[in-house]
């Protein structure tokens, strides 16, 4: 997969999206994001606090004690299940606890179901990646959005939409079922209007969404799925 | 580099063995590795990695020493990589107070330039807690592996109707009565859907479907 090309003009800079809930856990890294890396950094409303680097590739901060608690168990396997059904690449990035001002730094207790935690995620592709603190995690996303880019995967459209009418299209976009909101951003750039992408092959849902095959026909599928009158029913009289 | 036809890169231990590189005989990490209930098989021939788990995975530790003193250690790693065989490769990374100055650089050679996974230990003790956990976690059941789950779309189809401005759940499911899919309701006629939401609604939900929503 190594390009042996290098591209000429250095690109742009990395285009990154930012769960809202991933500021008040991370002003500092966001500070480092935008102006050390210079990342074009935008937060919007994500289904967790995530981050997107490509539009391929999501990237979750957990702390280690995060990972070495049972009680975390259930949440951890939701998250990581949900976010590996929007994207192909799903990265961890493991930052040591922070320690409190004057408090001596207790090594890491390491424990049997923290190594079941790591081998269970890295058998299952999840990427892992190690930090000392929110800085240095800061520089991973970046190299991580670098790299996505090299490899033309990064966003490439425009992070944000203006317009209600657009705003809207986004929405539905996103509400696509295995459709994360980097594809649902460049959908809603590069398809004219809804029903455009509504009526679109596979491969131009493909090309719009900057998507995999496989997902571009779950969502051509869906769009052309019939409900069942009957299951409509039951579900009008479930809720009225 | 020359090829060495006698190493056994593919060999798979049998369940509850690890085949370990004949350099790790006598070392702790072995040794805790047999008081945690592991067997052993010594190998010569298996080349630069240092271990085979039955999982297929192989592993390649690198020491403390081998940070500091220098370079070697990445024509290793070059090598590991280049082995290809069938087996997930995993880097063992020793981070210690002496060697964690140049884990970043480690961590950024290891799994950006070279797309293997890396897992830091603090020393061979933990290596082997975790090499024993890979062989006897084996076979249990992996909570993160995605179940490939039959949802229902009707209820999926029936959200994202009701995401089209002045369309609530009553009209979207009497729309969805009508026009079965969201294709269909997309190419419906103002003319067609009025019977169903009255004229109104009918040229709001057209418009919305097909007034540009890119551009400007």
């Amino acid at each position: 997969e190594a390009s042996v090309s290098e591209p000429p003009a250095p690109p742009g800079p990395v285009g990154i999206l930012a769960d809202s809930r991933c500021i008040s856990s991370g002003v500092e890294l966001m500070a480092c994001l935008r102006q050390r890396h210079s990342a074009t950094v935008h937060v919007c409303s994500l289904d967790g606090s995530y981050f997107i680097v490509s539009n391929r590739m999501a990237v979750e901060r957990h702390s280690q004690s995060d990972l070495s608690s049972t009680q975390n168990r259930k949440r951890l396997t939701e998250r990581v299940n949900s976010l590996q059904g929007l994207f192909e690449r799903v990265c961890l990035i493991v930052e040591k606890d922070r320690t409190k001002q004057g408090e001596a730094s207790r090594p890491f207790q390491r424990t049997r179901y923290y190594d079941n935690t790591l081998t269970a995620l890295v058998r299952t592709g999840v990427r892992l990646l190690w930090s000392s603190g929110p800085e240095e995690s800061a520089g991973l996303l970046s190299d991580l959005a670098r790299l996505e880019q090299r490899k033309g995967q990064g966003i490439a459209v425009p992070l944000e939409v203006k317009g209600q009418r657009r705003q809207q299209a986004l929405e539905l976009y996103s509400s696509l079922p295995s459709v994360n909101h980097a594809h649902a951003l460049n959908m809603s750039h590069n398809f004219s209007s809804i029903a455009q992408l509504i009526n679109s092959s596979v491969e131009a849902i493909q090309k719009g969404g900057c998507m995999s095959q496989s997902r571009a026909e779950e969502v051509y599928r869906f769009l052309r799925y019939s409900c069942d009158s009957l299951l409509l029913n039951t579900l009008k009289t479930g809720k009225s | 580099m020359e090829t060495k036809a006698a190493v056994v890169v593919d060999a798979v231990p049998p369940f509850g063995h690890v085949i370990s590189s004949e350099k790790w005989r006598n070392s702790s990490l072995t040794q805790s590795l047999r008081g945690a209930g592991v067997k052993l098989l010594f190998e010569n021939e298996l080349g630069v990695t240092d271990f085979h788990l039955p999982n297929k995975s192989c592993i390649l530790y690198v020491s403390e020493c081998d940070i500091i003193a220098g370079t070697s250690y990445k024509r290793r790693l070059v090598r590991f990589r280049n082995s290809s065989s069938s087996f997930q490769e995993l880097v063992l990374v020793e981070n210690t107070r002496l060697s964690e100055q140049y884990f970043p650089a480690v961590q950024k050679f290891v799994v950006f330039d070279l797309g293997l996974t890396l897992l830091p230990v603090s020393g061979q003790t933990e290596a082997s807690q975790l090499i024993a956990q890979m062989v006897h976690g084996e076979g249990r059941e992996n909570p993160f592996r995605r179940k490939t789950s039959s949802r229902l779309l009707d209820p999926l189809v029936l959200a994202l109707v009701q995401q089209v401005p002045g369309v609530g759940r009553v009209k979207a499911l009497a729309l969805l009565q009508r026009f079965s899919s969201i294709q269909q309701l997309c190419n419906a006629a103002p003319s067609e859907m009025e019977p169903i939401v009255g004229q109104t609604a009918a040229q709001q939900i057209h418009n919305f479907f097909h007034k540009p929503s890119s551009g400007s």
